[in-house]
């Protein structure tokens, strides 16, 4: 990039300095407070936090997969139907965005109760005789959290179907290909790019979640962010809970180094 | 002894602030220092919010002119992040129990003036130097009435642990604060004797109880929800939520046996800008005729024990405060010495699968 088309985004680039490297250097340094490793020991050495940090890992996996399995259709969907159909698939997939994280999870709990309206319809209907349990565990969960990060996936993934020159699809069917080719063959290939930014985005913002596994959990999904937080205002360890942060952060890199090494040469070719 | 210790310490303060006084000449002769526009009190927010307005924050906006602004929650991080910054925004804040030890210990917090804030109808236990006792609350057993009719609820933690002769779903706190003291008196400690908790004997009484705990609660509002919604027939919780939707008409009751008090609190953050008048405010909190208003909203009473005279017939039914005898106070010194220790067991036990 030359220096003329860099300075617009100076201003962008200090917010980013002071409001966000300089804090994480900071935090970085309150983790090694005193010189030592011992936090960071603390963190990696006992098994409640390795544990704890797998599961979150786990979970976000999950979620991501999840995401991606509703989402590819839907963005899709969306991103190919005549221009009112797509208004209102916009407007379904982003009102939940603008709604309070807390509410939309007491209104989970409403749905997915002992005594919720999907057990009430299911009994009712005579499938079950007793309650499935939906809340207070991992199913609840992951229902919680997928529908929060849904919109994360289907964004770019809608962005992604859009960029497919239509030239291409009309060419290929031309030739005689099936639409299951066209979409397996022109479709998935040419929006790889669209799915792994959605399961980037999906999976770093599952790591961080809170609210939502605390509530549909019942407090048996414990993630790592809970235990931070714990360590920040319960415990006011502040060197732990910047050494499990910056333990998180690494792994997040990683994780996001790892998904750029698959997407970069199909984007490429 | 505990008396004259106190003594002791007051007239150091007095000394103290005497010097401070020292220094700017003629603010001694003062009688007050002038009016801000507003002081900033922070607080727990939501129905407590609205009951301290009615209760207090009213009469002190007429009374001396200075508009009461109100923040929330409550977060020890931040009163800890304020203090060493050097940029405190709050001038009178909540503060948790143990949390209000710690930051005693560790100079966040400026003494209760004693020349502004009368405590001499507080009971001993509530005149801590630097924090102010502006309510107690405790966490008992909320049930179902539909379920347990005519007095068959359970009565202690002997019988909560019952599961036989109560049946059912039960909720309680995600937290080892209440259930370690719980599960030790369900286990036979008589509850004057809990401290220092024996971490193995309690948690392998918690083991039994643990397949029959649908949901651990987190926030406050939850055990009321859950109940409500038929998700349990027993929930501990926080006196307050279950008075508020009894109030409703909730087919709840609360038993009042063997509960967890505790002590709201309030305290002025060191280097707040207006401390004087954090005082006044505190002032008005230890009034018997307001803490009296502020019980019949929310249950939650004060610790000038005049209060209770003030208070309808109807309500002192559900004010922790009638039974004291019944239950047992929370030890905040133990926990701010072992909490770290006790949240990391707890949740070690809570990953363990049953």
């Amino acid at each position: 990039m030359t220096g003329r088309a860099a300075w617009p985004a100076l201003p962008a680039l200090i917010l980013l300095f002071v409001f966000f490297l300089f804090p994480v250097v900071r935090m970085l340094g309150f983790s090694l407070e005193g010189g030592t490793l011992e936090w960071y020991a603390k963190a990696l050495g006992e098994g409640l936090y390795l544990r704890v940090m797998w599961n979150t890992f786990e979970i976000a996996l999950l979620v991501s997969l999840l995401c991606l399995l509703l989402g590819y259709p839907l963005g899709f969907l969306i991103a190919t139907t005549t221009p009112g159909w797509a208004t209102m698939g916009f407007i379904f997939v982003l009102l939940p965005l603008w709604t309070s994280v807390l509410v939309r999870t007491y209104a989970w709990m409403v749905l997915l109760g002992r005594n919720g309206v999907f057990n009430r319809l299911l009994m009712d209907a005579g499938i079950t005789s007793d309650p499935i349990p939906m809340l207070h565990n991992f199913t609840g969960v992951l229902i919680g959290m997928v529908h929060v990060l849904l919109p994360y996936m289907v964004l770019p993934i809608y962005g992604a179907v859009r960029r497919v020159d239509p030239a291409v699809v009309a060419a290929a069917a031309g030739l005689g290909a099936s639409n299951w080719r066209i979409f397996w063959r022109i479709y998935i290939p040419l929006t790889l790019n669209g799915i792994f930014a959605g399961c980037v985005l999906v999976f770093v913002l599952s790591l961080g979640f809170f609210i939502t596994p605390a509530l549909l959990g019942g407090g048996r999904v414990i993630m790592i962010a809970v235990l931070i937080e714990q360590q920040v205002r319960e415990a006011l360890n502040w060197p732990f809970a910047a050494a499990l942060s910056a333990v998180l952060l690494v792994a997040t890199f990683a994780v996001y180094a790892l998904a750029q090494r698959f997407t970069q040469p199909e984007a490429r070719t | 002894m505990e008396i004259s210790r106190l003594r002791r310490r007051h007239v150091v303060s007095l000394l103290g602030g005497a010097a401070a006084v020292g220094v700017s000449g003629r603010a001694f002769a003062q009688a007050e220092p002038p009016k801000p526009a507003q002081i900033v009190v922070n607080h727990s927010g939501g129905s407590m919010g609205s009951a301290m307005r009615k209760a207090f924050f009213n009469g002190f906006e007429k009374k001396y002119g200075i508009r009461v602004v109100e923040t929330s929650p409550v977060d020890f991080g931040k009163l800890r992040a304020m203090v060493d910054s050097g940029n405190v925004e709050w001038d009178l804040t909540e503060i948790g129990g143990q949390d209000a030890i710690r930051a005693g210990k560790a100079n966040l917090l400026d003494k209760v003036d004693p020349k502004v804030v009368d405590r001499s109808k507080y009971p001993e236990t509530a005149q801590n130097p630097y924090v102010f006792a502006s309510s107690v609350y405790t966490t008992i057993i909320g049930y179902r009435t539909d379920v347990f009719k005519n007095g068959s609820q359970p009565k202690s933690w002997a019988d909560w642990w019952d599961v036989k002769k109560f049946p059912g779903a039960r909720s309680m706190r995600n937290h080892p604060t209440d259930n370690l003291e719980f599960a030790l008196i369900a286990d036979g400690v008589p509850k004057d004797k809990v401290y220092p908790i024996d971490f193995d004997r309690a948690f392998k009484k918690l083991d039994q109880i643990k397949p029959h705990v649908t949901a651990w609660w987190s926030t406050g509002q939850q055990p009321a929800q859950l109940l409500l919604d038929k998700e349990v027939v027993l929930a501990t919780g926080w006196n307050g939520r279950f008075y508020d939707i009894i109030k409703k008409g909730a087919p709840v009751e609360i038993e009042w046996n063997e509960g967890a008090l505790k002590q709201g609190s309030f305290a002025i953050p060191r280097g707040a800008k207006n401390p004087y008048w954090a005082n006044k405010m505190l002032a008005e909190l230890a009034i018997p005729q307001q803490q009296a208003v502020y019980a019949s909203e929310l249950g939650y009473p004060g610790l000038n024990l005049e209060s209770l005279n003030f208070v309808d017939a109807k309500v002192k039914p559900y004010l922790p405060t009638a039974y004291l005898e019944k239950q047992f106070w929370i030890s905040d010194e133990w926990y701010a010495e072992h909490g770290t220790k006790a949240a990391e067991l707890w949740n070690a036990w809570m990953l363990k699968k049953a």
